[in-house]
């Protein structure tokens, strides 16, 4: 996933799934993933997509009736950062 | 993803030790941690039920909602949020609770007792799997329980304000509050143990967000073994843990397994009804006291549907023990098959109208 990578979350997994299934019809690079801890304490459903398509995610969604919650850009972490997460919230 | 994989192993790993660790120090055998059991425990030292054997306050599970609150406050995690369909929530909960009992224990303790060989524990395991298959269907057909709203703080205070209240019961022990004088109730860590036990559990899973549910629902759904590792954590280290610290405990079959009965049929079935409930609440009910502490006024719904389940699992004669299933448990898991399909089959049926109406209004 390089340096960063983007996500979406959503308010229900149907949502996730029907993202991932519309956007791969579409021929977008998607995945559908557990939401990264750094974003959330809960444990549901979320995908990833090409951060350089960020505008492009939302309308579509939106066209197509996904409910999306938020997008997100999400920076790779360590043990240390993870660690250093927890002190420095 | 190697980092990621070691943590959850080693987060894993220490819930696995500290469960051996507590059955050790007096704990039920199997028992170092069971969510349904310790509830189970609460509702009876509450005078919510009448079976002696097993009332207790259980510091584990203040230690649990406590620790979750406290690392969650620490983080700026803590959020008080709720309205996603919580008398569904709670109706699940008492389900979960029924199955549970019916099985005689959590989906932790399942594990617990695959780890010590108890056979039955596979039966059961084999039950909740497809319990999650069958529920994650619904998820994908459009099952949701809504989105939650942010709420007042005082309602995310609420949970862990009665988990302080029980701990201070355990300290000062009124007259009204029960304790077993034989049987699982009677048996027990020491107080602080447990409860330092169940702090740690509660900071670490609400860290990691291990999850018995998430665990295999992520690898159904998501092909995602992140949680997975978590949980073979637990297994293995409490495998050997039991046969380094219990081995005499430690006997790999079916029959004389202690507080479990070997019914398959019911076992598979109760089991069933916990994986299917709980994958469609989105946790198990270790995640949902978790989640309880950290703000979530659903999952403290949840807890409470757990909690009222206990008392009317043993009130009603449901309840399972060594010498097997009642026919009022069996016709209680069937009920709770029915109701939760029930919930879900129209639950999605609304859910697909709505969608199919906003598409339909878009379009014009």
């Amino acid at each position: 996933m390089g340096e960063h990578y983007c996500v979406v979350t959503f308010h229900s997994t149907y949502h996730a799934i029907q993202f991932e299934k519309i956007f791969s019809g579409l021929n977008y690079d998607v995945k559908l993933m557990p939401i990264p801890r750094q974003i959330s304490s809960s444990c549901g459903t979320a995908a990833t997509f090409p951060c350089d398509m960020w505008d492009e995610i939302e309308v579509i969604s939106q066209s197509y009736n996904i409910e999306i919650d938020h997008l997100h850009r999400v920076e790779p972490t360590g043990n240390k950062k993870w660690f250093r997460g927890i002190i420095e919230r | 993803m190697g980092k990621e994989k070691r943590l959850m192993l080693l987060a894993g790993a220490i819930i696995g030790i500290f469960s051996v660790v507590l059955v050790k120090l007096g704990n039920p055998v199997n028992m170092g941690i069971c969510v349904a059991c310790f509830i189970r425990d609460v509702a009876g030292a509450l005078g919510l039920h009448k079976a002696e054997v097993v009332q207790y306050i259980r510091p584990e599970i203040s230690g649990f909602i406590l620790g979750a609150f406290v690392i969650s406050l620490g983080t700026g995690e803590f959020r008080a949020r709720g309205g996603s369909s919580p008398i569904i929530r709670f109706c699940f909960g008492v389900f979960v609770m029924i199955g549970a009992l019916v099985f005689l224990g959590c989906p932790l303790r399942m594990i617990l007792r695959l780890a010590n060989g108890d056979l039955n524990a596979l039966i059961g395991l084999f039950g909740f799997l497809a319990g999650i298959v069958v529920g994650i269907q619904f998820i994908k057909k459009g099952f949701s329980l809504g989105k939650s709203y942010k709420q007042t703080m005082a309602n995310g205070y609420i949970l862990p304000v009665i988990a302080v209240s029980l701990i201070v019961f355990m300290l000062i022990r009124p007259a009204f509050i029960n304790f077993s004088a034989s049987g699982p109730g009677s048996q027990h860590a020491p107080f602080a143990i447990a409860l330092a036990v169940g702090l740690a559990v509660g900071i670490l899973i609400q860290r990691t967000r291990i999850c018995t549910v998430g665990g295999f629902r992520d690898i159904f759904l998501l092909k995602d073994f992140h949680l997975f590792w978590g949980l073979v954590g637990i297994f293995g280290f409490a495998l050997i843990g039991n046969i380094i610290f219990n081995p005499t405990a430690f006997r790999i079959g079916f029959v004389e397994q202690p507080i479990a009965h070997n019914d398959f049929l019911w076992n598979f079935l109760g089991m069933f009804l916990v994986g299917y409930a709980s994958v469609l609440l989105g946790g198990c009910p270790l995640r949902q006291t978790i989640l309880g502490g950290e703000g979530d006024t659903d999952a403290a719904i949840t807890v409470l549907g757990l909690l009222v389940g206990a008392a009317i699992a043993h009130n009603f004669g449901l309840a399972a023990s060594a010498k097997g299933v009642p026919l009022n448990g069996k016709i209680a898991v069937v009920i709770g098959l029915l109701v939760v399909t029930v919930v879900a089959v129209s639950n999605v049926y609304s859910i697909v109208s709505k969608n199919k109406k906003e598409r339909a209004g878009a379009d014009v």
